[in-house]
């Protein structure tokens, strides 16, 4: 691998690029052949990895843990000796600082701990609301592929009227809807899947600050946008890639109905 | 009986077992050894679990089980034990890659994935552990430096090299099937 713009072309592949270097990134590609051949073999070889990644834990390991958590006694505050000792969400900013000096990096963190970004409540309540769908019995009050099944019924259990339809031929299927507490309001939650993952897709009353295009909370991405008074969050653990999908085609429903 | 810290543990760290298995699976030499790791990860990390706040789970916990792995291998060094890596790695592999079900068409498929699981399972573990944690975990190059503790650069750089490696050695081995 020659070219020098290799190592961005992967970052591009990865979407670690900002739209306008990964506009940038495109251009380049356009014009040197050996990134063209690069971003093919990354597919290639993503593709296959892809394939490894389904195994799980067994089940005796499971019990195994359980019966250890059961006996684990009730701890006291203290960090976790396997885990590094100061862990934030943004590690790679405190390795920067690590040369600048302790009372730099103090002020710094005092910053990020006393103003958290706008909008993090309410990313912490999507991806509350998120896993507690996922527990036994909770993701789907009502059942159905059918959005005139789904639409009329957040018109009983919900503030709102989102856009409902199913995408199942973009690989997206409407599983069915429930109703969940946002931002103090009962919000209607459309749910989708697409391949193993559940996608959550919240929607409510737009008022006030709108919260990030793109947010990761605890592993999971947010993806929010706003269509004429209604703010939607679709929460999951799929990647960037999937959950824009559903992001267009729901903004593209909308738009024709 | 289940308290509400052990409820909140259960719904913001055991949805990321699997991923922990699998990891502590590609770093670890045998299965049963994985197994212990990650028990271990998971005890440690119910022990941390208060100091844990608006944090990225995923990331924390693949991170505490990268640390258990190395002081278990540590432990495993210092009595002296020399474990055959290469091979035991490589059939621990075949263990990995999930059997498709389905028709016979599969088969071949399915064979390429042993032998692409094999190929990785022979690489060396810095390589091994950054392909799989972007690859098989999803993570982004920032999760992967915490979780690994090196520069964002060094993730960069790691992970070309080994797709690379990774590209030639299967287009003789994987490819190279009937």
């Amino acid at each position: 691998m020659n070219c020098p713009e290799s190592l961005r072309t992967q970052a591009y592949f990865d979407g670690e690029l900002d739209a306008a270097r990964a506009a940038a990134s495109e251009r380049h590609t356009a014009q040197c052949a050996e990134c063209r051949a690069l971003l093919a073999d990354l597919a290639h070889l993503r593709g296959g990895l892809r394939n490894l990644g389904r195994a799980t834990a067994p089940a005796a390991l499971r019990a195994r843990i359980d019966a250890a958590l059961d006996a684990a006694p009730r701890p006291r505050a203290e960090p976790a000796p396997g885990a590094p000792p100061t862990w934030r969400t943004r590690p790679f900013w405190w390795g920067a600082l690590g040369g600048v000096g302790i009372s730099l990096a103090a002020a710094a963190l005092a910053v990020v701990v006393l103003l958290p970004p706008l909008g993090t409540a309410l990313e912490g309540q999507l991806v509350d609301a998120h896993v507690r769908s996922l527990l036994p019995d909770r993701l789907i009050a009502v059942v159905s592929s059918d959005r005139h099944t789904v639409k009329p019924w957040f018109a009983g259990h919900a503030d709102v009227s989102p856009t409902v339809a199913d995408f199942a031929t973009q690989g997206y299927p409407l599983i069915g809807g429930r109703a969940d507490s946002v931002d103090h309001q009962r919000a209607a939650v459309t749910v989708y899947r697409h391949g193993a993952h559940v996608i959550n897709v919240f929607t409510w009353s737009a008022h006030g600050i709108a919260p990030a295009a793109h947010a990761l909370r605890l592993g999971y991405r947010i993806a929010c946008w706003r269509a004429a008074d209604l703010q939607y969050c679709a929460v999951s653990d799929t990647g960037w890639d999937e959950l824009d999908a559903l992001v267009r085609l729901i903004e593209q429903a909308g738009m024709n109905r | 009986m289940m308290d509400d810290r052990r409820a909140r543990f259960e719904a913001q760290v055991l949805p990321h077992l699997d991923a922990a298995y699998r990891y502590a699976r590609w770093l670890s030499a045998a299965p049963g050894d994985a197994d212990d790791v990650v028990q271990d990860a998971i005890l440690r990390a119910f022990r941390g679990f208060d100091a844990l706040r608006g944090t990225d789970v995923k990331a924390w916990l693949l991170a505490i089980v990268r640390n258990c792995h190395l002081s278990a291998q540590r432990q495993t060094q210092r009595r002296g034990y020399v474990p055959l890596p290469q091979e035991h790695d490589a059939e621990d592999a075949y263990a990995l890659v999930a059997s498709a079900p389905g028709p016979e068409a599969l088969t071949i498929r399915r064979d390429q994935e042993r032998a692409l699981g094999r190929v990785l399972a022979e690489m060396a573990e810095e390589q091994r552990e950054v392909l799989v944690l972007r690859e098989i975990e999803d993570l982004d190059y920032r999760q992967i430096a915490a979780v690994t503790r090196v520069p964002i650069g060094t993730v960069m750089s790691r992970l070309a090299r080994a797709r690379a490696q990774l590209r030639t050695r299967w287009l003789t081995t994987v490819e190279a099937l009937p």
